[in-house]
């Protein structure tokens, strides 16, 4: 059990507003603290000071029951403290279940002879004394999270921070960690600070919530707390455009008995599935279900059962070159889309090779005034905010006008203005060049004017949706 | 046999085949790597490639020197050999050893700071992510209509900008999982040195010293 305690924590990203304002707070030892926030309020930026991961600003100083991390011996940190990650695979260092744990351990300087009995232990706890010998890479992420769970708990640490532990993983796995997470704070007196957006499951668990906003915490009174968590509901999807596609609507994409696995998993079992002409879809469902993966086997990035068609001729069979200016991806990551350095080079390069004339200098200017990008002609791409690159991925890609442009997250981390700016743009663009736009999305505001059908990705099947009412 | 002290005599024989022209020490170092190769059950596949694209070199390099040069035909067959001893030891190392034994070995037995041991171990682990970031960064090159080469600069600006996010990653999940740069760990597993180690390590040295010794002019 220990206590968390935070004093004048003042953080702000080289050339950003301030992310954490002279943040004070204490979360107590034993209890269960379910922190949250708007994306990007600087939740995660809040975790990983605590845990060590960031160095702190001299003006501040976490403390652990009075203690700093820099007061411990090196060995004894990760007893202290222990982070688990929002992204699954990024958290491990060796190849194996088992070798990693031993790694955990050999760091504490657990002796040799008494870590096979904790490890035991520790997968045990979390129900996955099967996956022992399995290789990491192979697990799904669900399976990846219990794993960095079992390892919190062979290294024993005292305050268990969560950062979205749950973003990835589907509802079951969920309920199981956050099962062993209330066991945890209950049995073992840890203390459990956890972040999420998604608010729904914890009314059982939390009795006061933490909010942090415009860098400041402030804990919610009881009933306050109940009354956030009971009225939570997940952001809704309202599409009261959408309409079933009848037999008369061509498509120019279509799967064959099309299916995808990975690492053993089933993602899509094998169906037929057009992708409509000229029309802007949306794909929606959980994380994880495989949605950018089918992306990435239609721009021929993955293996997939079955045969992906373009135009009626097998993707495969068509020339490389060829297929990847007919049929774009827009990435979830914007800075796989970018080749150059600078706004300008990047501009140009898609003016250079874009299949239409019309984006002209005049067009492409206004685009850029429209996206509140102007003036940053001679700025290094990598030095933009992830809004910016986002926009301006946006627009190479449309300057580019592919008869098929896929779009992954297109709007990921945009505020609502832009947002707006950027479904406008996307529009106008379509329907001048008549171009078939395939869109996942979890930001679902403002959508309902342009999205055209809604595809459904669930129970390991994409079904066309109705308008919802 | 202890990975630190196969990896060191694998190297050593190797200079010493660089500055001795004795195709006989060749030859024989070529049949005991194939018998190693075939006791570890090499798969078939990887064995010809292992042969045929040495062979290309070689024979390339040995015709060239054929046709405009004055080498003598003992120079040309040890060049030629030299080719398959470098080829052949270092599979024997590769085939014989888990990554993660070597960098096990090297922390306990060469007492490499686990910091260099584990950035090897990294470095092995992040291959096949290298793989998969190149034929990212092809597409979306092709996408934008640039067809981007082997041999493109750009590639590797792309993936070297990926990499460095890697290894902060990386990083992050050491530093989380209770690793601390300099600290002292204990081992889960020990690799031992054992004197036999020792025994085969001065053997197969004693042993080309006398192959190349007697094989001189």
């Amino acid at each position: 059990m220990a206590t968390v305690t935070i004093q004048n924590l003042t953080y702000a990203p080289t050339h950003q507003a301030p992310v954490l304002r002279d943040l004070t707070a204490t979360f107590s030892g034993g209890r269960f603290s379910l922190l949250t926030g708007p994306s990007g309020s600087g939740k995660t930026t809040l975790l990983r000071f605590i845990a060590g991961l960031t160095p702190l600003p001299t003006t501040a100083q976490i403390t652990f029951d009075g203690q700093t991390l820099a007061d411990q011996q090196p060995t004894q940190r990760s007893r202290t403290v222990a982070l688990l990650f929002q992204e699954p695979s990024t958290q491990f260092t060796m190849n194996t279940v088992a070798n990693e744990l031993r790694f955990a351990l050999e760091n504490q300087q657990v002796a040799p002879a008494d870590m096979a009995a904790k490890i035991t232990a520790a997968l045990d706890f979390v129900g996955i004394a099967n996956l022992r010998d399995r290789s990491l890479m192979q697990l799904s992420g669900g399976e990846q999270q219990k794993v960095a769970l079992a390892i919190i708990v062979a290294m024993d640490s005292d305050v268990i921070l969560l950062d979205e532990p749950f973003a990835s993983i589907d509802p079951a796995t969920r309920q199981t960690l956050l099962t062993r997470l209330v066991q945890l704070c209950h049995d073992r007196n840890k203390t459990i600070i956890l972040a999420d957006h998604d608010l729904s499951g914890y009314a059982k668990w939390v009795d006061h919530l933490t909010v942090l906003h415009n860098g400041q915490l402030t804990t919610l009174s009881a009933t306050a707390t109940q009354e956030r968590l009971s009225a939570f509901t997940p952001e809704r999807l309202q599409l009261t455009h959408v309409q079933l596609p009848d037999a008369t609507t061509k498509s120019c994409l279509q799967g064959h008995q099309f299916g995808l696995t990975r690492n053993d998993r089933v993602l899509i079992r094998p169906q037929d599935l057009p992708l409509l002409t000229h029309k802007l879809t949306l794909i929606t469902g959980p994380n994880g279900s495989g949605k950018s993966t089918f992306f990435r086997a239609l721009v021929r990035l993955g293996t997939y059962q079955g045969t992906l068609t373009y135009q009626g001729k097998d993707i495969h069979r068509l020339r490389r070159r060829a297929y990847a200016r007919h049929v774009s991806l827009m990435f979830q990551a914007a800075t796989a889309q970018f080749l150059n350095v600078t706004v300008a080079e990047e501009l140009a390069l898609s003016q250079k090779y874009g299949n239409t004339t019309y984006f002209t200098p005049d067009r492409i200017q206004a685009a850029l005034d429209q996206l509140n990008l102007t003036g940053r002609d001679q700025q290094i791409i990598y030095s933009l905010s992830s809004g910016q690159q986002k926009k301006l991925q946006l627009l190479c890609m449309l300057i580019m006008a592919p008869d098929v442009l896929l779009l992954d997250e297109p709007l990921k981390g945009l505020d609502l203005q832009s947002v707006q700016a950027a479904l406008e743009l996307l529009t106008t663009t379509q329907r001048a060049l008549h171009l078939t736009l395939v869109m996942i999305s979890h930001q679902l505001g403002g959508l309902n004017d342009y999205v055209d059908y809604h595809l459904a990705l669930t129970h390991q099947q994409f079904v066309y949706q109705e308008a919802t009412s | 046999m202890n990975p630190t002290l196969k990896l060191a005599v694998i190297v050593l024989i190797a200079l010493e085949v660089s500055f001795t022209q004795v195709w006989a020490v060749n030859v024989a170092l070529i049949v005991i790597g194939l018998i190693i190769l075939l006791v570890a059950h090499i798969r078939l596949r990887t064995l010809l490639w292992l042969t045929v694209v040495p062979l290309f070199f070689a024979s390339a390099l040995v015709w060239s020197l054929m046709l405009r040069g004055n080498a003598t035909s003992h120079f040309l067959i040890v060049l030629f050999t030299r080719m398959f001893v470098y080829v052949y030891l270092g599979a024997t190392f590769t085939q014989t050893t888990a990554p993660l034994e070597l960098t096990r070995s090297l922390e306990q037995n060469a007492k490499l700071p686990s910091k260099f041991a584990y950035g090897f171990l990294a470095a092995f682990n992040l291959f096949p992510k290298i793989r998969a970031e190149v034929a990212t960064v092809r597409a979306a090159a092709l996408m934008r209509g640039q067809v981007l080469h082997v041999w493109s600069p750009q590639l590797y600006f792309k993936v070297i900008l990926t990499a460095m996010t890697w290894s902060e990653q990386l990083a992050d999940a050491m530093t989380s999982h209770g690793y601390v740069e300099g600290a002292p760990r204990t081992y889960a597993l020990t690799i031992p040195l054992k004197p036999r180690d020792w025994v085969y390590f001065t053997g197969s040295l004693v042993l080309v010293q006398v192959g190349l010794f007697l094989g001189l002019p």
